[in-house]
C-alpha cells in the first residue's frame, strides 16, 4: 500500500541515486579531461570547481533576498493578510518548523515558491493570483507543498546539483575552446579510440548535466507533494489545488528563467520542453499520486 | 602506529556514545517543546471564548444552555493537569464550541455580523493549528518511543533518564474536519 511515507523513502532514494551520478558524471569528464589533454585538463578542472563553486554558494547563501528581486515579491507583516498567515502558522505547527518570511508577488497567474538556504532564512511567496483562486484547503495545501520544500531543504540539493553543472558545463566549455585555438593533445596517450571516447563524453557531458540536473528537481517536486500530506494529513487540499493550476493557463510574468524550478507549477510552457528537460512532473501524474493516496488511506 | 590505532577505535566509540545519548536527549526536549506549542494554542482558543459568548449572547441570549456549556468547559481546560486531563478537557471544549457554532446557525444576523465572521475564522484557524500541534507532538512522541525500544539507542535510555512518552490522544471520530471557511 502506496502511503506518503513510502513515496518519500522512495523519492529520497532516487535523489541519492541521482546525486551519485552526478558524482560519477564529475569523474567521468575529469579522468576524459586529463587522458585528452593531459596537464592543460589537469589546471581545467580546479578551476572550474571553483568558479562555479563561488557562483552558486553566493545566490545559495543569499538565495532569499537574492529571488526576491528577482522575482519581484515583496515581503509583508501579519496584519498586511491575517488569513494567510494564519494558514503558514498553521503548517509551520504541523511541521516544526519556525515560522518563514512570506512574500506576496503582484501577477494574476497563480503560482507560488519557497527559498532560503536553511528553515531559519525561509521565505515562502504567493501570486496574488492564487490567493484569489484558491479556497482554504487548496491553499493549505500549496503552503503545505512549499513547507516541505523547506523541510527537505531543497535549496541546498538544487544549490549541489547546479554546482556539479556548472562545473561540468565550464569544464567542457574550456576543453572546447583550447581544443578550438589548437590546444595540444597529451603525448603520452596515442590510442586514437581512447581519444575520440575522451572528445566525446567532453562534448555531451554538459547535456547529460542538465538532464541529471532536471531528474533531480522532478524528485524533489514529487517528494514535496509526499511530505506536504505528512504535514497536513490532507491529499484531497493540495489535489484540489494542483487541478486548480492545471485548468489556469496563465503564466506568471517572469522576469528571469533562473527561478523557474522554485515555483509550484513550472512557469515554462510545458510542450515546448521535452519530458526530459522539465524541471516539474507532469501536473496529471503529481495529481493521480495524490488520488492514490487519497483512496489508499494514509 | 599501534598506538595511533587504539586512540582512533576510543576516540570513535566515545563519538558513538555521545551521539546516542545526545539524540535521546534531544528526541526528550523535542517532545518538551511540541507539548509546549499544544498548550500555547489552546490558550490561544481559550483567550477567543469570552469574546465569542459575548457576541452570540447579543442575538441569542436565551440559548442559556449552550453557553454554560462552553463556560463550563473552559473553566476544566484552564485548570486541567496531565496529559490525558489535558486532552479530554480540550475534547470536551471542541465539542461545545461545536453546539455553540450550532446554536448560531439559527440566527441569521448573527451569522452575518463582521464580528462573528471574524471570530470564527479565529476560532477555525485556532482548531487547525491545536490538531496540527497535536499531530506534530503525536509524531515526536513516536519517534521517540521507537528509539527508546529499539536498538541501539535503548542501551542508553536509563542512563540518559529518558523514558517512553504519552501520546495525546482525543476520542473525536470528526477532530480532523475542521469548519469550511473560504478566502
Amino acid at each position: 500500500m502506496a502511503s506518503f511515507r513510502t513515496l518519500q523513502d522512495s523519492n529520497r532514494r532516487k535523489t541519492i541515486g541521482l546525486l551519485l551520478g552526478f558524482g560519477a558524471l564529475l569523474w567521468v569528464v575529469s579522468y576524459s579531461a586529463m587522458s585528452y589533454f593531459g596537464a592543460t585538463g589537469v589546471g581545467v578542472i580546479p578551476i572550474a570547481v571553483g568558479i562555479s563553486l563561488i557562483s552558486v554558494w553566493g545566490s545559495y547563501y543569499a538565495s532569499d533576498r537574492l529571488v526576491l528581486t528577482m522575482t519581484g515579491a515583496r515581503v509583508i507583516q501579519e496584519s498586511d493578510n491575517p488569513k494567510l498567515f494564519d494558514l503558514v502558522q498553521e503548517v509551520s505547527l504541523a511541521s516544526g518548523l519556525p515560522m518563514p518570511k512570506v512574500a506576496i508577488v503582484v501577477d494574476q497567474a497563480p503560482n507560488a515558491f519557497a527559498t532560503g538556504r536553511d528553515p531559519e532564512h525561509a521565505l515562502i511567496a504567493f501570486t496574488t493570483g492564487i490567493l484569489d483562486a484558491m479556497d482554504r484547503d487548496e491553499l493549505q495545501g500549496v503552503v503545505a507543498h512549499e513547507m516541505a520544500h523547506v523541510a527537505n531543504r531543497d535549496t541546498l540539493v538544487s544549490a549541489v546539483a547546479a554546482t556539479t553543472a556548472g562545473a561540468i558545463a565550464l569544464i567542457s566549455d574550456f576543453l572546447m575552446r583550447i581544443l578550438w585555438f589548437g590546444g595540444r593533445k597529451n603525448q603520452n596517450n596515442s590510442n586514437p579510440l581512447a581519444l575520440i571516447l575522451s572528445f566525446v563524453v567532453i562534448l555531451l557531458a554538459p547535456l547529460a548535466a542538465t538532464l541529471l540536473k532536471s531528474a533531480i528537481s522532478r524528485k524533489r517536486e514529487s517528494l514535496a507533494d509526499a511530505t506536504a500530506v505528512q504535514f497536513t494529513r490532507n491529499p484531497t487540499g493540495l489535489r484540489k489545488a494542483l487541478e486548480v493550476l492545471a485548468r489556469d493557463s496563465t503564466v506568471v510574468q517572469q522576469r528571469s528563467t533562473a527561478v523557474a524550478h522554485i515555483w509550484i507549477e513550472s512557469p515554462l510552457d510545458a510542450k515546448a520542453v521535452s519530458k526530459l528537460f522539465a524541471t516539474h512532473p507532469p501536473i496529471e501524474e503529481r495529481i493521480a499520486a495524490l488520488r492514490k493516496l487519497e483512496s489508499g488511506g494514509l | 602506529m599501534e598506538i595511533f590505532l587504539v586512540v582512533a577505535g576510543i576516540a570513535l566509540i566515545a563519538f558513538f556514545l555521545v551521539s546516542q545519548y545526545n539524540k535521546l536527549i534531544r528526541l526528550n526536549v523535542q517532545v518538551d517543546e511540541a507539548f509546549a506549542q499544544i498548550e500555547v494554542q489552546l490558550q490561544r482558543r481559550a483567550d477567543l471564548i469570552p469574546n465569542l459568548v459575548e457576541t452570540v449572547k447579543g442575538y441569542a441570549s436565551h440559548e442559556r444552555e449552550a453557553f454554560e456549556k462552553v463556560t463550563e468547559a473552559r473553566a476544566k481546560s484552564q485548570s486541567a493537569n496531565g496529559i490525558a486531563d489535558i486532552a479530554a478537557a480540550d475534547n470536551m471544549l471542541t465539542q461545545a464550541l461545536r453546539g455553540l457554532l450550532a446554536v448560531a446557525e439559527a440566527y441569521p444576523d448573527l451569522k452575518a455580523s463582521a464580528n462573528f465572521i471574524q471570530l470564527q475564522e479565529e476560532l477555525s484557524t485556532t482548531e487547525n493549528k491545536v490538531a496540527f500541534a497535536r499531530q506534530f507532538y503525536n509524531d515526536t512522541v513516536r519517534t521517540l518511543n521507537t528509539a527508546v525500544k529499539t536498538v541501539p539507542t535503548n542501551f542508553f535510555a536509563g542512563f540518559a533518564k529518558v523514558g517512553e512518552r504519552e501520546f495525546y490522544e482525543v476520542d473525536d471520530p470528526i477532530a480532523r474536519s475542521v469548519p469550511k471557511v473560504s478566502f
